[in-house]
Parts: structure tokens; sequence; C-alpha cells
């Protein structure tokens, strides 16, 4: 009785996706790849002991049944045939596959002679130590039989192979294959990144190109000349191949672990590959284990999905090594390598050869130390969902054990007793035991993570691969575990049945065999699905060679569109869905000339560029999570001369002297010879505005200063303002004005005597990150000086807008900041203001706001406020309910404040710095923390210091990270409306808002480069454009033409369709958009 | 005579009487070697909570002081008290209760303070339950115990008060060093690219100097790569020799490296081996030298302040210099100019190279101990056994000094420049030290 209703209610807590594990006694899949290290191969001995083995899934007979071939690493592989309904029979033996306990690692299943029959590669660590062996090519013979023919064919590479991937680099109707090999020593130092130029006949990548279309039988090493490195600098792990850039030819990505980046070869279509994973890619994943390409959002571009391992459990993550020192960080860039962060990536493809990197938006970024991504539609309700394995023999990466658990003696490990100490310490090394993640895709870039609901377990998983292996219209899913049984899941998700299927095998013909790189489309309901043929992904694996589309209530298909890799495209209909096709490629198809997907650049240099100072505000504020030292550039478009064209001031860091550019009636710009900066050197421009201080009808102009160099009050903190002489000359007036790091600056005449008044609002106490300095609201007394009428530590201001938001004729004065709420301060009239932030409901907008403007945008005659956040693609999450929380206090009596931030972590309130920046700023915890382990347990600032919350000197929160719109309807509280998820990408730095018609056009420059590296670089999104209806409805985002991994802080409209956008420590550059 | 007599008499009564009762605590108390393990025990724990050389010689040198303060009290006519000689220090309060025994009481602040300065403190209150229940278990009487420690109590706060105003709080919090992009100076090295340790050490309060400046060694040489430069010619010097190719050099190298934290990327597996510092290793000189020496329970602690005295003072001097010059490692510049594969025996320490810090106190260490001892003070180092090195013999404390400097070209992490410098600063913070600091009563 009791039994049943836990039964119950198991099923009841079933996941949209679920899986079930099929005994090996039921299966016959006997097979566990056992490891037994010995003193001489260990994982001290050889980095990647632990890796585990890999899984090959295709139909080797032609039966319609996907067959599966294991690799083991110290124990035989072995091939099992499906004799149907999930029972499979061992034919290692018979099937002629070589039984020995040579180290497999990878392997694939492709058809490389064209026979029709699908032969089986596998990848050897084949020459080091005792490990000795090549790779293997078994030619499939027919009959379930295999000819171990690699030397025949010219593939029997002896080194350090992960994997290989076979493709058709040139579309001749071949495979050819790019053979992913590994270093194996440790990285002691990073050295140049151009010692990947050097190659290494042992872990260096090759390419070979198979000569069987000139009808040779034979693979002939083109490695030199294919554009690709092969050094030893490669740590490659991941391999898989893709159209990328959908220009018919298909490109390849490399994951390589440590400090190398990852490779993203573009096929230049002339037998060469050019690594593009700088200009495609803003940042990658650091320990790149596995990878996956395919479409995430049904957008039709080509989504990439990239393992490392973040931990998502709070205690691990407290005691595991994580992200690189700013410093470290800042030497890998120094000798040329790629910004990389150890978390999941998903490169979400922009169609315009870049990617948005969106994984902590979709939560994708953690799932611990992973190896094997796939990403498919294993509920078939049209969206692809994402399947990642994990698990570690052994954790190597905590830090108790690096510090203290490790104790060895090492002149005696230098000396004499190796094997033994070695031993010692590899079994003192922690091991996790974790459950597999799916991320279930609910559409809208949105994801479900599942695991026990989904059947899964605790596991060592490595490699795995995907198949309908019961052709019942779901994907099963096999995975090579280490030291366990091999698991065989079926897809038993709870929905299945309900959502309907269609899938695919493509057979090539006399003229061209080779499939795999095929583009299928297919169009269903008003909506297209796409699919490219593509086997080898995951890790050290290849699934199979059906396409399977879900198709959810989608009850019928208008047709599949078959792209062959030759440029020939096959159109089929009238094909029946919840059953497989076979799609055999027409004889008389016409080549059809592929769209290639090129990239109209509208964006010209401009000629201003920004140099930001060298300075880390880190090394003296070790707990900052952002640089408040790098602000600007700051223009100022206005027309200084009197001739009617806008001039430019532009305001730069320390070190540059500013600008000032006038406009020339052709539309360029010069410098003005009359007002040359040279003497302000010594600030750092934040903002600047023009406006005519004395009403003499003439532009002059503030520009204020900032930084966080110097202590306060240093000299070159000081705000300047210059007189316009009713020439265009603009003289310094000498008196002396705030020193302090500025924020912003913006005039208005709130008390309507005709005279400017003036806000004066500052980013931040220097040396003192969170503390809010004082702002200033000050008066113009009519002759050209001003008396303070309030001042107010308001927040960390970063942004300020005069403008009468209750419609009484009176400028109210909205402001924004770090670690406050968008601020409204109402005009009361007699020069007072007063705080109606709660009244207008923004009490809950506490946020990292950079940005404030204001608008009618839903034409009610009111105007509404539109601010920039951090977004929702940062490593924190923070909302009312789960606040991201800054506690400032002098906690270790040393008389500076310390910044400490918590913060929610996957349900767990954790700190943010580390514990060793923790104890580099307040020594005493180290007393309080002597491992690692006690401090884990971390669960609030009581824990951490000691002090209760009640007790500390300021407490602050961020409870919204997201871009907002808030609507203002006249009456009662704003309406809060999210900007759209692309919006959401980065941080928002300024908006253009285009009023001229009642369907407004918002344009916003974004991306954030100055977080702390634990942070990571906001550079998914640099800009783009948002269009709404009268209502105030948005109808559609585009993404602006420009670069995508900028440090972009202003935009400013110079013409009709031109904009200026400015680029901190970079090149300031235009660029046109339609009306 | 008939009083001498009768007083014998009379003790030899009580002594008789006292027999009665345990009183091998007492002999306990005398023995210096409740001391030695006391620093050892203090050596043990720096060594497991992993301390960079300079703040090792900080967590040695108040304790001690704490303890010499309490045997200057018991011995005032033996010894001189530090007031006016050490900066800041003002004299300790004198004991009260006549049941305070001053062994024990400088044994109680020596852990006290030792405690309050390492991470660990179990693992010193460990070791001190247990000197307390031994010597109890050998008829410590309660009162005794509880006044001695009572006072040490009072002394440790004392000498609390006097370490928290030496700026080392202070620094903690003070910037870290940016990397200056021009190739002389200093850039982090592997394996693990550790921030550079101590930069404002400096600013740290010195004991006799009158700060840290007051020994500035010349400039190093110009960074140079022209070949024959002077400064290639050094930095050719270190490529050839700081790999341990010769055994000889290779011993002497390994024998005086003195890390605290050696970094292993092994395979997949990270681990850290840790040993003594510099500093450390002259605590264990003096613990060989006033053994051999038979020094007494107050003559041990006398000659451990005047050689933490000297390594601390040695740190600052030599730190200052570290920082101000900010010169490149030579495995950084061998690295990038001359043989990417170069890896020294050693490996390179988080921090400049100029002057060498091993050289420098090594110096000023060895001269304080030719003063108390003399020269030609032959012995055999063990200190290392532990850490797994061999014993190594020296004829004088200078012999050690000397070879612990060159140690530094056979391990790869010196140019001979610093070396030589090195040793010059040394020398004249430990002859300042030696005029300067005067604690035994002529």
């Amino acid at each position: 009785m009791g039994c049943d209703k836990k039964k119950d209610a198991i099923s009841k807590d079933k996941a949209a996706i679920y899986f079930e594990a099929v005994p090996a006694d039921s299966s016959g899949i006997h097979f566990t790849n056992q490891l037994t290290p010995s003193a001489d191969l260990n994982i001290i001995e050889y980095l990647y002991y632990y890796n585990g083995g890999g899984v090959a899934i295709g139909d080797i007979n032609n039966d319609g049944l996907d067959d599966i071939y294991f690799t083991a690493n110290q124990t035989p592989d072995k091939l099992f045939l499906n004799l149907g309904n999930l029972k499979f029979k061992e034919i290692t033996k018979e099937a002629g596959i070589l039984i020995d306990n040579t180290w497999s690692s990878g392997v694939t299943m492709e058809d490389i002679n064209n026979d029709g029959l699908l032969d089986i590669y596998v990848s050897k660590v084949g020459n080091y130590k005792n490990l000795k062996a090549h790779n293997l090519l078994y030619i499939n013979k027919g009959n379930n039989t295999f000819e171990e023919s690699a030397k025949t064919y010219g593939l029997d590479f002896s080194g350090l192979s992960t994997q290989a991937a076979f493709l058709d680099y040139d579309n001749d109707g071949d495979m050819d294959v790019y053979l992913m090999n590994h270093s194996i020593h440790t990285p002691r130092s990073y050295g140049s990144s151009s010692k990947r130029e050097i190659s290494d006949d042992l872990a260096g990548d090759r390419f070979y190109e198979n000569k069987l279309e000139e009808g040779i039988i034979k693979f002939v090493d083109v490695t030199e000349n294919s554009g690709i490195f092969s050094s030893a600098l490669g740590y490659g792990l991941a391999i898989t191949t893709s159209d990328i850039n959908n220009d018919g030819y298909i490109d390849i990505y490399i994951g390589n672990d440590f400090h190398e980046n990852d490779y993203l070869y573009i096929n230049q279509g002339d037998k060469t590959f050019k690594e593009s994973i700088a200009s495609y890619i803003s940042h990658t994943s650091r320990f790149t284990m596995g990878v996956d390409i395919a479409d995430l959002n049904n957008d039709l571009n080509q989504d990439i999905f990239s393992l490392d391992m973040m931990p998502f459990d709070h205690e691990i993550f407290l005691k595991s090594g994580g992200e690189d020192t700013d410093k470290i960080a800042q030497i890998k860039k120094n000798y040329g390598f790629e910004t990389q962060y150890a978390r999941n990536t998903l490169q979400l493809n922009r169609g315009n050869n870049t990617f948005a990197e969106i994984a902590l938006m979709t939560e994708t970024h953690a799932t611990d130390w992973s190896w094997s991504t796939l990403i498919q539609d294993f509920d078939n309700d049209s969206f692809n969902d994402i399947y990642i394995t994990n698990g570690i023999y052994k954790r190597s990466n905590d830090l108790d054990y690096i510090s203290y658990l490790s104790n060895v003696d090492f002149s005696e490990y230098n000396q004499t007793k190796q094997n033994e100490l070695e031993l010692k310490l590899i079994e003192e090394m922690p091991t996790i035991k974790l459950s597999n993640i799916i991320f279930r895709n609910t559409g809208n870039l949105k994801f479900e993570k599942l695991t026990e609901t989904a059947g899964q377990f605790p596991s060592y998983s490595n490699g795995s691969a995907y198949s309908d292996l019961d052709n019942d219209g779901d994907l099963d899913i096999v995975i090579n575990t280490i030291n366990e049984p091999a698991l065989l899941l079926e897809n038993k998700s709870p929905e299945i049945i309900k959502n309907n299927y269609i899938g695919f095998s493509l057979v090539g013909d006399r003229e061209f065999k080779n499939t795999t790189g095929s583009k299928v489309y297919l169009f269903a309901d008003g909506k297209q699905f796409y699919k490219e043929l593509t086997v080898t992904k995951g890790f050290q694996s290849s699934s199979s060679r059906k396409i399977n589309f879900g198709l959810g209530a989608i009850n019928k298909i208008d047709s599949v569109k078959v792209y062959w890799l030759d440029g020939k495209i096959q159109l089929v209909k009238n094909l029946p869905i919840n059953t497989y096709h076979r799609i055999s490629r027409n004889m008389d198809l016409k080549e059809e000339s592929i769209s290639k997907n090129k990239i109209e650049t509208k964006v010209n240099p401009f000629i201003y560029t920004h140099f930001e100072n060298t300075f880390v505000d880190y090394e003296r504020e070790a707990l900052m999570p952002e640089k408040l030292s790098s602000e600007g550039p700051v223009g100022v478009s206005a027309d200084f001369n009197g001739d009617g064209l806008d001039d430019l001031y532009i305001g730069g860091a320390r070190n540059q002297a500013p600008l000032l550019l006038l406009k020339q009636y052709d539309g360029t710009f010069t410098e003005d010879p009359k007002n040359k900066f040279t003497q302000e050197i010594p600030y750092e421009d934040v903002d600047a505005i023009a406006f005519d201080l004395e009403n003499d009808g003439d532009l002059d102009l503030y520009v204020m200063s900032g930084g966080n160099e110097w202590g306060e009050q240093d000299a070159s903190y000081e705000d300047r303002l210059y007189i316009n002489d009713g020439n265009g000359k603009l003289n310094r007036f000498p008196a002396s004005l705030i020193k302090t790091n500025g924020g912003s600056i913006s005039v208005g005449d709130f008390d309507g005597d005709g005279f400017n008044d003036i806000f004066i609002g500052n980013r931040s106490v220097p040396g003192a990150y969170g503390l809010s300095p004082y702002s200033y609201i000050l008066k113009s007394n009519q002759k050209g000086s001003f008396t303070i009428v309030e001042q107010f530590r308001f927040g960390m201001v970063t942004d300020s807008q005069w403008a009468d938001l209750n419609n009484d004729k009176l400028l109210d004065l909205i402001l924004v900041g770090d670690w406050m709420p968008i601020t409204i301060l109402i005009n009361q009239g007699n020069d007072k203001f007063k705080d109606e932030t709660k009244a207008y409901g923004l009490a809950d907008s506490y946020g990292m706001w950079n940005t404030v403007a204001v608008a009618d945008i839903d034409n009610n005659g009111r105007l509404d406020i539109l601010g920039g956040n951090a977004g929702l693609n940062f490593k924190i999450k923070a909302t009312p309910e789960n606040p991201m929380k800054l506690f400032i206090d002098d906690f270790d009596n040393n008389g500076q404040p310390d910044p400490i931030i918590f913060y929610d972590f996957f349900g767990n309130n954790v700190p943010f710095a580390s514990k060793d920046k923790l104890v580099q700023q307040l020594p005493y915890l180290k007393k309080k923390f002597l491992d690692y382990n006690s401090f884990s347990k971390i669960n609030s600032i009581t824990d951490l210091t000691g002090k209760e919350e009640k007790d500390i000197m300021e407490i602050k929160k961020i409870t919204e990270l997201r871009s907002m719109i808030y609507l203002n309807p006249g009456s009662d509280n704003f309406k809060a409306v999210p900007l759209p998820t692309e919006a959401q990408m980065s941080s928002i730095e300024d908006f253009y808002i285009d009023s001229s018609k009642k369907s407004k056009k918002i344009i916003f420059v974004g991306n954030y480069l100055d977080y702390t590296v634990e942070l990571g670089n906001s550079d998914a999104n640099s800009g783009g454009i948002l269009n709404f209806d009268a209502t105030g409805s948005l109808i559609s985002f585009e993404y602006l033409p420009i670069p995508n991994s900028i440090n972009a802080r202003q935009i400013i409209k110079l013409e009709e369709t031109k904009y200026l956008v400015l680029v901190n420590n970079d090149g300031a550059f235009t660029f046109e958009v339609l009306k | 005579m008939k009083s001498i007599i009768l007083n014998c008499i009379l003790a030899c009564i009580i002594l008789l009487g006292s027999c009665k009762e345990n009183i091998a605590y007492k002999e306990k108390l005398q023995d210096p070697e409740l001391f030695q393990s006391s620093m050892k025990k203090l050596t043990d724990v720096i060594v497991y909570d992993i301390f960079s050389p300079p703040v090792a010689s900080r967590v040695y040198m108040y304790p001690t002081i704490a303890s010499y303060s309490i045997m200057q009290k018991a011995h005032p006519e033996k010894y001189n008290s530090l007031q006016g000689q050490i900066n800041d220090f003002t004299d300790i309060p004198d004991p009260t209760d006549e049941d305070v025994d001053m062994n024990l009481a400088a044994i109680h602040a020596f852990l006290t303070i030792g405690k309050e300065l390492i991470f660990s403190e179990n693992r010193i209150e460990e070791f001190q339950n247990k000197i307390y229940s031994d010597l109890q278990e050998t008829g410590l009487p309660e009162n005794i115990l509880e006044a001695s420690t009572r006072y040490g109590d009072e002394v440790a706060k004392h000498i609390l008060a006097w370490a928290n105003t030496d700026m080392y709080k202070q620094t903690r919090t003070y910037p870290k060093y940016t990397i200056l992009e021009e190739p002389q100076y200093w850039k982090p090295t592997p394996p693990d690219y550790m921030d550079g340790i101590e930069p404002s050490w400096n600013k740290i309060r010195t004991l006799v100097l009158d700060s840290a400046g007051q020994f500035p060694p010349k400039p190093p040489l110009p960074y140079d790569l022209t070949e024959g430069s002077p400064f290639h010619k050094q930095l050719m010097q270190v490529y050839e020799e700081g790999t341990g190719i010769d055994a000889n050099k290779k011993d002497i190298a390994s024998f005086w490296d003195c890390n605290p934290y050696v970094s292993h990327h092994q395979g997949h597996a990270m681990f850290a081996t840790k040993k003594i510092s510099p500093g450390g290793h002259w605590i264990g000189i003096t613990a060989i030298a006033s053994r051999k020496a038979n020094s007494n329970f107050d003559e041990t602690i006398n000659a451990y302040t005047n050689v933490t005295t000297a390594l601390y003072d040695g740190f600052i001097s030599c730190w200052d210099e570290k920082w101000r010059s900010l010169l490149v490692r030579p495995e950084t510049v061998i690295n990038e100019h001359i043989d990417e594969q170069w890896v020294p025996l050693l490996q390179t320490p988080p921090f400049p190279e100029y002057t060498s810090g091993h050289s420098v106190i090594s110096r000023s260490a060895a001269i304080t101990l030719t003063r108390l001892y003399g020269d030609n003070f032959a012995f055999a180092d063990t200190t290392e056994l532990e850490y797994g090195l061999p014993v190594r013999s020296f004829k004088s404390f200078l012999h050690a000094s000397e070879e612990a400097a060159i140690s530094r070209l056979y391990g790869g992490i010196h140019y001979i420049m610093a070396i030589e410098e090195g040793i010059k600063q040394g020398e004249k913070v430990g002859l300042h030290i030696s005029k300067n600091l005067v604690t035994l009563k002529k």
C-alpha cells in the first residue's frame, strides 16, 4: 500500500524529459571502462587519466537499427549489435575488432570509403610511456565484419589522439578528417601564444585529405597547408563541425583545455582554414571539455554550447579553484591568449558571424566537472534541449587538497619514493559523483534544469551519444562511465506520446555520396526548423546519423529542403509525420547558388581613439566587483562656434587631452585650432554638458572629472567650467570647483527663472567602494555662480535627468547609479525636492544602473523612464526576494571600510569575494576559517564576520538587474516593463531615443569590460535598436551593425541617419541606420 | 661561618621536607629544552600555515621579545631592558605575585603571542596544554601555574599592544603590485604567477634600524640585454649555473631553498610542498648553536632575541630595496629572450629579485650569532633533515651565511649582484644591530 503510494509520487514527479536506465542484463550491454592506476600510469603521470571513454552509435549493417561501439582506456573496446527492442549482442570478436588493452579515447563512425557501410575510427593514446599503439581504422567489410586498415589508408597516426571528426572540407564528395590530439605536459608557464605555430609530432592536431574522389585509397597529411595549428599548445578535448558562417563550407570547432584558446576554423573554401575565434566570439570556456553545435532558438542559425567545470553546489563552489585572479588573467592576455572563463558558454549565433555568449543569462553556465554535451530535442516539443554528462573520479582542484591535504615531502618525492608518494597523493584526492544534467528548452532562450526528476542519478559519466535505438521516435542516450557499467538511457519522457516527430536518414548518390554536412530545413505551421547532419559531437563520441525533428503539437509538415554539401538543393513534400523517412539524393538536381552570408559593413572609423590609462582598482580595493577608474570617454555634441553645425567635445581618460572637433559643412570633423586642451591631461573626463551659463547666447561647457586612483579631494578630480567668449573659444573659468569622482552632470531650469540650474551627481568616494558620496543640486543665482539647495548622499550616481514627470511644469530630477533605485526627486517648488521613489513604485528598482533617459513611449502625454542596467547576462542574479547585498563596515578595525558582497548562488547565500581575497582584506578571517571547507559553509555576513546585520554600518542592495522601461501612467505606480531578452544580454551604457515620430525608436549601446574576472566581461551585445509602436509595445529588435565585443560607452546622433559610438580604450566609429 | 652552616641545615631540612613532594617540575622549568621545543612548535605551525619569509620573521620576533623581557625582569643584573634600544618598545610590567615562575611565564607569553600571530591556534594550544599538564604531573603547584600564566598573559598583552602599532594590520590592505610593462621590471613567475609578496613591507616599523631605508644597497646593474653588457653577463651566469648541472652546487642550492610554499603541477594534480623559510633556517641554526654552547634557559632566549631581531630588520631592509628596484627575475628574462624551456633548479619565489633576501638575512643573523658564540663556531647543520635534506657542516656562522647567499645563484633565482650586494646589506644591518642592541650587561 505504502509502496504503491510512493511509486505514484515518483511518477508524478517525472519531468517533461525523462530517461530510464535499461539494466545491462536486459540490454545485453556489458561494458565497463575499468581503470586500474599503476605507478607508471595514473592521474599524476598522465593528466587525462580520468577523462574516460567514448561512444559511437551508427547502423553498421544497414538494418535500420543503430549499433554501439564503446572505447575503453585500459581494457578492450566493445561493439554491440542492435537486435531491436533495446536488446544488444556483443560482436567485438566476430567483427574483427582488436582485443587488447591499449588506450582508446575517442571513436567516430563514418563511411570513409563511400561504400555505403559505416566504418569505425578509434583514436588512441599511442605513444606515451608504456602506452604503445596507433589509431585504428576499421573498414566495414559487410556482414558485421571489419578489417583494421589504418596503415593502408594513411591514418595510422601514433601519438596523443583524443578524437577525429570526418568532414568533406573541399565539397568533393569524400570524407576528409581533422584529427584532434592533446598535449600531455602540465602547463608550467604560459609562454607566448605564438608557440602554437610550432608543430608537435605527438600532440599537434592533424588534417588529412581523402584522395578517394581522385581514385586513390589514401589519406594525405595536408596539415601544413591547411592553416590549422598543430602544436603542443593544443590541449584538444572537444571537437565538432558545422557550417558556422553559413557559406556552404564546413567549419570546425576545437575546444582546448587550460589557457589555450578554443579554435574556430573557418573553412575558406580553398582547402584551407582560418582560425577565427577572436573575431566571432568574445570569450570562451577555459577548460573546454565537450562541445555541440545546433540551433537553440529556432532562428535557423547554429549556436555553440561548450562545457567547463564551474560547480553549482555552493560548498563545492567555495572550496574549488575557479576563475583566474585578475592578475593572472592580465598575464595571459599579455601573452596573447583570448578571454576565457571557467564556466560553460552558450554562444548564440547572431546571424552576422558574431556570437552572443549567454550562458549566464540562461543559467546554463554551471554544471560542475562536465564532459559531454548533446543538443537535441529530447521531448520532441520542437525545441532543442541540452544533455550534459559530468562527474570526476579525482577532483584535483579542491583547494584544501592543494594547500593542506597534499603535504608531501618533496625532496623525497624528487628522489626515491616518487611512486609511493604519488599513490598517496592520488588516494587523498577527493572524488565527486554527479547526476547528469538536462537543460530543457522551454523556448525563448529559457531553460529548465533537470536531474533527478529526469531520471538522472550520480555517476562518473564521460563520452555520450544519442540515437533512437528502438525507433520509437524519441532519442535515447548511451553513456560511457568510469568503473561502472555503461549506461543505456531509454527516453521515457511523459509528453513524448503527445508530441509529434519526423525523422530522416539521408542517402547520397553516385555523383555525391557523402551526406555529412548536409542541411535539412523543415517547414511546418508557418515555422522553419533546421538541422545539420554532423555525428562527431559531445566528447570523444559520435551520434546517430538519423535526423530527428520534434514537432510538438504540429501535426503536418509542409516540406523539407535538403541542402547537399555540393550546393544542390532537394525539395521533398507530402511526408507523413511520426515516422522516419529515407531521403535519397535525386540525380537531376539543379545547382542553386547558395546565398553566401556576406556581412555588409556600414561601420566607419571615426577620428577619435580613447586610451584608458592603466590602473587596476582591485589591487587597492580587493573586494570591489568592478573598476571605477575606467569611465569615459564622454562626448558632447553642441554648436560651440555658432555656425549652425553641432561640434563635438570628447573628453578622454587621464593622460589624454580632450578634443574639440568642429563640424564642417561636408559633415566631417576637424580639430579646433582655437581650443587645445593640452593642459587638461591630468583629468579623466567622466561626464560633460554644454549649456548657456550666463544667458549670453553662446554655449559654455562643464566637464566633470573623475577616477579612482588617488585619495579624496585630489586635484585631478576637479571639475572644470569653460566659458565661451562668444567666438567659440572656451576659456577655463578660474574658480575652484568640486573635487570628487564624478558620475553625472545635468542641467535644467528647475525654478523657471530662465537660468540653467545644475545637478552634480558623484559616483564614489575614492578608495572606499560602496560608500555614497555627496551629490548636489545647485541653483543659478543668474550671475554665473550657484548656491547649493540640496546635498545628499543619494548613492553611487552614474546618470541623471531633469524631466517634468508629474506634468506640473516644474522640472523633477531622476537619478540612477550602482546599489540604488531609480530615484525620483519631485520638485516641490521653492527650491525644495522630495524623494518620491517609493510613491512612484520604484522601491524595488535597486540596480547597477548606468544610464537613464525619458520619452513618452506610449504616447499618453506623460514622460516614461528608460533605465540601462547591468542586464541579466550576469553571473549574479538579484531579485527583491533574493537581493545581492553589500555590507560596508570596518570589520577589522584598521580604519578602512571593507565592502563585502553576498548574493544568492543557486539558492544559497554566498560571499562574492573568494576566501583568498577576503583574507587579504581581512587577515583575521584566516584564523576563523582555517581551511576552505569551513569557509564553504558560510551562509551569511554574520557567519563570515561575526557581526549581525543590524550592527553593520551600511547595507546596500541590488534587486533589479534588468534594463527597464517604467511607463508613467500619470497616477499611481510606474509600470515596470523589462526590455526584451536581447537587450538584457549585456550592460546597457547609453540610450539614444528617436522621438521624431509617435512610434519611438530606441537605440542603445552596451557591454562592459571592466568587471572583475569573477564576474567576467559583459560582452554579448554592443548595441541594438528597439522599435516600438505608438502604444509603446515593442515590435522589433535588431542588432546594431557594430563590432560585438567592444566596450561601448556612448551613442551620439551626428546626422539624420548617422550615429557616433564612443568606445572605452578603443577607436570610435560611426554607423548608419535606415530611417 | 656558623650562620652558613645553620643556613645549610635549615635549607637541608626544608629540602628533605619537600622531598616528599614532587619537585621534578622545577628542573623541567630550568631546562632550556622547554623553550627550544616551544620555538620548534612555532616553526612547525608557521610551516603548516604557510607564511611568507618576511611575515614569518615577524611571527618569530614578537613572542621571543616577550620571553626576553621576562628573562630581563628575572635577571636584571644580567640583561638590559629593551626600552630605548628597540623602537617604540616600553618596558613590560613587573610581576606582582610572588608565586610567578619567570621561566614558565616566559613560555606562556611566548606561546600566547605565537598563537595570536599564526592561524592554526589549536596546534599551539594542544602543545601548550601538554606542557602544562606534564609540569603539573611532575608537581607544579596550581598557584604557581596560575600566577605564572596570569603574568605571562599580562606581558603578552603588553607586547601585542606594541605589536599592534607596527603597521602590519594597515599594510594588509595596501595596494598590490600592478605589473609594469617595461622589461626590466618584475613580473609574476611560473607556475602560479602569484602576486608579489608584501610590496609595502618597508612600511612596517623597524626594531633597531631607524628606518627601512637606513642601509640602501647600490642600485642594480642597468637592464641591458646587449651581449657582453654587465647585466647580460650576470644573466648568462644564472642561465648556465642555475639548473643544478653541477652536483655540488645543486646540493647547496637545494639545502638552502627554504621556500615556504612550492607549488607543483604534476599531471592533473596540483599540490604544494612546504618548508621552513630562510628565517626559519636560522632559527634552526640558533637552536643548534645554543645547545652546543650549553646555553641555559635565559641565554637561549637571549640568543633567539638577537637572531630574530636581525632577521626581522634584515627582511625589512631587503624588502625595501626589492620593491624599490623592482628588478625582473632571471627566469622571466631567460624564458623570454634566451630559452623558453629553461627552468631554474629552485622555484622562483614571488617577489622582485634585488637584493637576495637569503643573502641579507643570513648575513645579519650570522653576525649576531658570531657575536654571541664566537667565530669559528663549527657546527653540523641538521635543520633541514626533517624536510628530507642532508646535513651540511660549517666551520662558522659566516661560512654558513656565505653558502646560503651563493646558493641563490646555483638555484637559478638570483643574479650574482643581488647576492654580493645582499651580503653587504646584511653586513650593515647585522653590525648596526650588534652595536645598538645590547642585551647582555657587560
